[in-house]
């Protein structure tokens, strides 16, 4: 039950913590900035709307939005939100979530090649690279939860005795866990500094770039399933922080709600105050959080010894 | 068996039928269709009971008095049956409207039966029980896909790749030989029973042996060289046969003899994990470079023998290791993914195949659009692509996903076999990865966008029995990958009799497969709802259609369309060390700027490599001793006598006597 409602309650609320990244810009600029909820009334006009179709595209274009928020939501499903044990869970969930969100991908990329469009070619180029590199950064830290927890699943890592945690016997090495994930979180979630959503010249752009031309529904769906992509990880850095132990579910559910929007504050400070990369930075910048959980795997291992 | 035995009769009479008549052309296309059609259909339906059953059948024949042809069929040579029995009839379909030259009757006709003696070879070769059958088999097989290959032969090119093609198969047989020959000096026995009764040491040498032997035909990084020749020049019916279900044959190679040699120590394991790893990755980067879409999947097929190769080191570590979870995971793994593999490998050669045919060009720069002109060969391309790519629901998750599971399971092991185990699982997650975007590529360049020459703009969808295989290929990788139950489950038998002496346990494999099969299913489900979704949001809604979206610039052509090149480009140059990639830029240089030409290929470092350092110094070599050939023929006799003088002298007595006695 508990497990339904913080699934409910994500579902719910992903789309409000991005206008927290949007307040922070705004303070940092010193302006008032948009109001809290921009994100729900951005969604809600979008729905009203109709859409205007590329004349070179095809059936594969109206694809890529359905698609890729599927593999939004699905990982949800699979996630234990503040330690609740999540709704459905099997030995080797972890593998197949991030294979979904690879199916996700693969249709943003085709529905944007299919318009014809050079500016979204180069967007696609772009984002199948980085994610094949982030994808590495991702599997390491599978790699070292295997060895912490021997198990291959989100509610194993996150739900039970043996959870994954900072303040855990291995806190040393999450916290280069974290770090690495916080890293992917801005690659995969096209945020500064690997891509920048908000700049005004599409040359520069990856994912925002690859989505030029859906319009309507077809948008709120692709953006949609961006804030709960960008939510799934930025919970799962939330789990590794901070271990949600305490006998009151719902104030654990209360706690985690609030804890999410530190990262969400976190990534608005590093957009404040950092440019984004120049193209060929962006590979050594993933590379190097997989090197962190790379490092990690290795003090586990004593084969060095 | 014998059942078995009269398909491959059937098929063997299918193939004879086009070269009696093949002045009637059309009637004689359909009746060699049907004919093989039922022949592989009696030889699925001869693998049913035995799928269910772990009894073996046995058939002995005496040959040339001295040799005894032996057959056995058990659930190892079952699994790799079904690809053979369920592949190569959808290929034949597909010829009846993919070679309809009728001015080529003849050539058509050598062509069918060829193929059909190729289908009869790769049976006899899953089936073969004693070392002489096996090499028999073998050189059938190689000798008609040579044939095969050199269908459209008065082109150089196609010449070129018959030869290279003839050479590494031979130099594989070569070596599939001297480590049979390894092993029959051990044994004095032509049997393969007695193969696990070698030293330990001797073991591991005859394994290395056949494993490069084997790997030649698979292409196995760096003796891949031939397939990136042979698969373009070949019809692409041949392709996809050869590509989809004969290179396997080397991986039943490999995997045969690991059972039969029952080696106990982890090198075999680690060298073949290493092979995989390396083909796995360095193909997928080649797939990524090449222009010719044939040349780009036999690359793909490069980098999945690497996957395959993978999931069976991976067992190979864990069946030594006495990790019994890592050498299940691994093997049924890695042999799924020979059935998947076969699948959408072929299905891809196939579709690949329709497109030169329909816009009479390879090269992915010249395609575009074409999914709205061959909607069916474009929708059974995209979930191919998808397939090839490893992406849940469809087939090639479920092996890949196994792999993983095994891996990760061999991490608990210490040492070097932790590493390897670590090493397999990201090697995955790059190849995953980059064959992702090897296959957006190939879709979005050929059948998405718009139409980037002429050509390709004026193609039509090809004739039902080009399209109709394609679809069912589609349809059974979406079918594996929603209830692989079944199919791991055959798997399963087969790794069974791989391992005897293991006690193996189904259970946890079989559970974890339901549960990513339900979830894959209800992700299947989540799409379909979501589509419905999407109907109900744009009910009443308009909906316009209009130019893309081109940033301002008012004047777009089709020309100015990312490129394949382009989109490859940074990914290629990120792995340089291993690629070697030539650029020639002619630029724009003065105020009135003459034609500018920019053009880039890929080098393939093996072979750069195999020329640079072996062929060229061995030419070099064998030329000093040219004068040897002079044209004088007393001298060429003179040389026979001599060699055959040598040749008696120094072998055993028994010629020695009659030399006496002669003299």
């Amino acid at each position: 039950m508990i497990s339904f409602l913080s699934l409910v309650l994500a579902l719910l609320a992903a789309p409000l913590y991005p206008g927290i990244i949007l307040k922070v810009k705004a303070f940092f600029a010193g302006k008032k900035g948009p109001p809290l909820l921009i994100k729900y009334y951005t969604l809600l006009k979008l729905l009203q709307k109709g859409s205007v179709y590329s004349t070179s595209s095809s059936f594969v274009f109206t694809l890529g939005p359905v698609v890729s928020f599927a593999a939004a939501i699905f990982p949800l499903c699979f996630f234990p939100f503040a330690g609740s044990a999540s709704l459905v869970s099997f030995y080797g969930d972890v593998v197949l979530l991030f294979y979904i969100m690879g199916i996700g991908r693969f249709f943003t990329v085709v529905a944007a090649l299919d318009t014809a469009s050079p500016f979204e070619g180069m967007g696609a180029a772009r984002e199948v690279f980085f994610s094949t590199l982030a994808e590495l950064a991702i599997f390491a830290i599978l790699i070292l939860f295997y060895r912490l927890t021997g198990s291959l699943s989100l509610n194993d890592y996150f739900h039970g005795e043996n959870i994954i945690t900072l303040a855990g016997v291995s806190g040393a090495l999450i916290v280069l866990v974290i770090v690495a994930l916080f890293m992917v979180l801005l690659t995969e979630n096209s945020r500064v500094p690997v891509d920048d959503p908000a700049t005004h010249l599409e040359l520069t752009m990856i994912h925002e770039v690859m989505i030029l031309d859906h319009s309507g529904p077809d948008l709120a769906l692709i953006e949609l399933g961006a804030f709960y992509k960008l939510f799934f990880y930025a919970a799962f850095i939330i789990q590794l922080i901070f271990p949600f132990t305490a006998p009151f579910s719902i104030l654990n559910m209360l706690l985690f709600f609030i804890l999410m929007a530190l990262v969400y504050v976190a990534v608005g400070v590093i957009e404040s105050i950092m440019a984004r990369f120049k193209m060929d930075l962006v590979p050594k910048f993933i590379l190097t959080s997989f090197a962190l959980v790379f490092f990690a795997v290795i003090l586990t291992m004593g084969v060095l010894q | 068996m014998e059942t078995l035995f009269l398909s491959l009769t059937v098929l063997l009479a299918a193939g004879i039928l086009p070269l009696l008549g093949h002045r009637l052309f059309t009637l004689m296309k359909a009746c060699y269709v049907a004919l093989t059609i039922t022949g592989c259909v009696i030889g699925l339906y001869s693998l049913c009971p035995i799928s269910q059953l772990p009894s073996q059948s046995t058939l002995v024949v005496d040959w040339l008095h001295i040799f005894q042809l032996q057959f056995s069929l058990d659930s190892l040579s079952t699994f790799f049956l079904i690809p053979v029995f369920f592949v190569c009839p959808l290929a034949v379909l597909y010829v009846f409207h993919y070679m309809n030259k009728k001015a080529e009757h003849a050539r058509t006709g050598v062509n069918f039966f060829f193929f059909n003696l190729l289908i009869i070879a790769m049976a006899l070769v899953v089936i073969a029980d004693n070392m002489i059958s096996f090499a028999l088999s073998w050189e059938i097989m190689s000798l008609a896909s040579f044939f095969l290959v050199l269908h459209e032969y008065e082109q150089e090119t196609t010449r070129r790749a018959g030869y290279i093609y003839l050479l590494f198969t031979q130099l594989g047989a070569l070596c599939i030989f001297l480590g049979m020959g390894v092993g029959y000096g051990y044994t004095q026995s032509l049997d393969f029973a007695p193969l696990s009764t070698l030293p330990e040491g001797l073991k591991l040498w005859m394994f290395c042996l056949v494993l490069v032997g084997f790997g030649s035909k698979a292409g196995v990084f760096p003796i891949h060289i031939w397939l990136p020749y042979a698969h373009p020049a070949a019809p692409s019916n041949i392709s996809a046969i050869m590509s989809g279900v004969m290179i396997k044959m080397g991986i039943y190679g490999v995997v045969r003899f690991y059972g039969l040699l029952d080696i106990s120590s982890p090198v075999a394991g680690q060298i073949v994990l290493s092979f995989g790893i390396v083909s796995g990755v360095l193909g997928v980067i080649y797939a990524l470079g090449k222009q010719d879409i044939k040349k780009l999947l036999a690359y793909s097929s490069v980098e999945n023998i690497g996957v395959i190769l993978i999931g069976l080191g991976v067992g190979m570590i864990g069946a030594t290791q006495g990790n019994t979870g890592m050498a299940i995971f691994g093997f049924v793994g890695g042999l799924l993914h020979v059935l998947n593999h076969s699948l959408f490998k072929s299905l891809l050669f196939l579709g690949a195949g329709t497109v030169a045919k329909q816009t009479g060009t390879r090269q992915l720069d010249q395609l575009g659009g074409l999914i709205k002109r061959m909607p069916l060969t474009g929708k059974s391309f995209l979930i191919g692509s998808v397939s090839i790519s490893g992406l849940p629901p469809f087939n090639g998750f479920v092996s890949e996903f196994l792999i993983y599971i095994g891996a990760f399971q061999g991490l608990v092991l210490g040492g070097m076999h932790c590493v390897f185990a670590m090493l397999a699982i990201l090697a995955l997650a790059l190849i995953g990865g980059l064959a992702a975007a090897c296959f957006t590529r190939i879709v979005g360049i050929v059948f998405l966008g718009e139409p980037r020459a002429d050509n390709s703009a004026a193609a039509k969808e090809a004739g039902w029995t080009m399209t109709f295989p394609m679809v069912i290929l589609a349809a059974s990788c979406l079918i594996i990958g929603v209830w692989p139950e079944p199919f791991v489950h055959y798997a399963f038998k087969g790794v069974e009799t791989l391992l005897v002496q293991t006690t193996l346990d189904e259970v946890l494999l079989l559970e974890i497969t339901q549960k990513m099969a339900l979830a894959s299913q209800v992700f299947l489900g989540l799409f379909v709802v979501l589509l419905v979704a999407r109907k109900f949001l744009y009910r009443g809604k308009q909906v316009q259609s209009g130019p893309t979206w081109g940033c301002g610039f008012t004047q777009p052509t089709v020309r100015i369309q990312y490129t394949g090149t382009s989109y490859a480009m940074s990914i290629v140059e990120f792995f340089r060390p291993m690629v070697r990639l030539h650029t020639h830029y002619a630029g724009i240089k003065r105020i009135f700027p003459s034609q500018a030409s920019y053009e880039t290929h890929v080098d393939d470092i093996a072979e750069q490599t195999l020329i640079e350092r072996i062929v060229e110094p061995l030419l070099f070599l064998l030329g000093k001793l040219r004068w040897i050939q002079h044209g004088h023929i007393q001298l060429y006799i003179g040389y026979i006598i001599i060699t055959i003088l040598v040749a008696l002298l120094c072998i055993s007595e028994g010629p020695r006597e009659i030399l006496r006695g002669l003299l």
